[in-house]
């Protein structure tokens, strides 16, 4: 569970912290352009790096261009770029830190400070290039060993983890399955050709991701099944043929009054794909969770009348295990949120930075919805 | 595709606070999801009975699987002779005869904040906590002396919805 998201000179993000100590399940409002993508390319950066994506380089190359010299708050290059994520995990407290700077003559992005602490105690800790790692050494002399790292890429995803106890073992995979999402449903295909647990945030790999996780979890075909059966009363199965070496196809059979319907997975309807993949979230999170998922607009696509089931649905799942952060300006997710549940986003001009409150600390008259259809929460 | 004709719960909230409060119910997993349908909160229980007779009634005769429950606040003021009885019988004598068997009036003496103040606790919790273990055996909270009035109603209710809306 993320406790804590602190955020310095990155984009919009200024002195940033996203307090989510206790939140199981949290909602981000705001007006267009107030920094509600840019905490999720944080997310994402943090997600990269644990996938192994460790080159300052590749990280701006990314679709998303996650890490660029241009990221600096407004070009501010002489103080370093900051992130620290904070979470709770095996009732243990694992603190990541990142820091880059842009020294003049750079082109690229270097890495000043990096570490990771678990309760406190250091597992590894970087100054610019030289790396300390706290294990003992193997050796007579009983030092900790050290190593250099190019000033250009990220120390953790390239330390060799011991066993799958190791704290980096727990981190960089807690980190790598997180679920970070703002599908494209017309992208996603049911073709697979490989098995992941790792979704990609436009949801195109999710016919990888169904296959992955019913060959490691069979029983998430049951919470799928539950899911989908409540939504879609006439479903009958989900099939995922072998179409070749390496390759399946998702086809989805219907009945209803002894009349048979085989759908491939493509040509279900964008909202019907956002069930199926709102499925396989409350699958992963049972199967391999706890796990943290950020789901942007989560309620595009969606009929109003599944809108609340949708969330609440989501919100259900993610009670006693997980922790999930979605964003919306539809009125009836945000109506499926406590005040105290519910993080006000807020920027006073594209020349300051990204405020946050919680909404039950801002004074305003009447209904939530009224409210922001007036505009009238500030911060 | 309409789940409507399927047994199913409309609660129409008098305000925000009983919505959340309907949201907790929504949100305990003794609860089947999607049986339980919260609709947009009115602004006070007199606009909850007008929304009721002028809109639901019409809803529920067309869906005879619809079970709604009214959300409001005894609020009652004791110096001008209101009494939580009195403000029941005030809604529950606007429900049609043909619809008193799928119409349940409910709701906090004074107001829901009243009760988050005195438990320490969110409204969603107190709804997520008064969802706990029924319907064979209510929560001990439904006896506080701000909700103990509702214990006929709630077992009418409990008795009409224990075939569909419960998970366990």
């Amino acid at each position: 569970m993320i406790q804590r998201l602190y955020v310095h000179n990155y984009r919009c993000l200024e002195n940033f912290e996203l307090n989510l100590k206790d939140l199981q399940s949290a909602l981000l409002i705001g007006k267009n352009g107030t920094g509600k993508s840019t905490i999720s390319f944080v997310l994402q950066l943090f997600q990269s790096i644990a996938r192994g994506i460790n080159s300052v380089k590749e990280l701006g190359n990314d679709p998303l261009y996650l890490l660029r010299p241009k990221d600096f708050y407004r070009g501010r290059f002489e103080e370093p770029m900051r992130f620290e994520i904070e979470v709770l995990l095996n009732n243990q407290v694992y603190v990541y830190v990142l820091a880059f700077d842009l020294p003049k003559n750079f082109k690229k992005l270097r890495v000043i400070e990096e570490r990771l602490t678990v309760s406190d105690k250091p597992v590894y800790n970087r100054k610019e290039a030289l790396v300390t790692l706290t294990r003992k050494s193997t050796g007579s002399n009983n030092q900790e060993p050290q190593f250099s790292v190019d000033w250009h890429l990220i120390a953790l995803p390239v330390i060799q983890e011991q066993s799958e106890q190791d704290p980096l073992h727990i981190f960089r995979s807690w980190l790598a399955n997180m679920i970070i999402m703002s599908p494209i449903p017309s992208i996603i295909k049911g073709v697979s050709s490989e098995e992941t647990f790792e979704i990609i945030r436009d949801g195109s790999n999710f016919a990888d991701w169904f296959t992955g996780l019913l060959k490691i979890y069979p029983a998430a075909y049951t919470t799928i099944d539950n899911y989908l059966r409540e939504i879609f009363p006439d479903l009958l199965d989900i099939q995922n043929k072998t179409i070749g070496e390496n390759a399946k196809s998702m086809v989805i059979q219907f009945e209803a009054n002894k009349v048979n319907l085989k759908l491939d997975f493509d040509d279900l309807s964008d909202g019907e794909k956002c069930f199926f993949l709102c499925a396989l979230v409350l699958a992963a999170n049972k199967c391999y969770g706890p796990i943290f998922c950020f789901w942007d607009e989560p309620d595009n696509y969606l009929s109003l009348p599944e809108v609340g089931h949708f969330i609440m649905a989501l919100r259900r799942s993610f009670r006693e295990n997980g922790q999930i952060l979605v964003t919306s300006h539809n009125e009836e997710s945000i109506r499926k949120f406590p005040n105290e549940n519910i993080l006000v986003l807020d920027r006073k001009s594209h020349l300051e930075p990204t405020l946050i409150r919680l909404l039950s600390d801002i004074p305003f008259e009447g209904s939530v919805a009224d409210a922001l259809i007036r505009g009238e929460i500030e911060l | 595709m309409s789940n409507l004709y399927k047994p199913h719960l409309l609660v129409l909230p008098e305000d925000e606070a009983n919505e959340q409060l309907a949201n907790g119910i929504k949100l305990s997993l003794n609860i089947n999801n999607r049986t339980l349908i919260i609709d947009k909160p009115v602004k006070g229980w007199m606009k909850v009975v007008k929304k009721y007779t002028e809109q639901v009634v019409a809803e529920m005769r067309k869906y005879p699987s619809r079970i709604v429950v009214l959300l409001i606040d005894f609020d009652c003021d004791a110096k001008k002779g209101d009494t939580p009885e009195k403000r029941f019988f005030q809604v529950f004598n606007e429900i049609p005869d043909d619809l008193k068997s799928r119409t349940f009036v409910l709701g906090t003496l004074d107001e829901p904040e009243d009760l988050k103040t005195k438990l320490s606790m969110s409204l969603e919790n107190i709804g997520e906590t008064l969802a706990e273990d029924c319907p064979d055996k209510p929560n001990p909270l439904w006896n506080d002396d701000m909700l103990k009035h509702n214990t006929p109603e709630l077992e009418r209710l409990l008795e009409t919805v224990k075939h569909f809306l419960f998970s366990k």
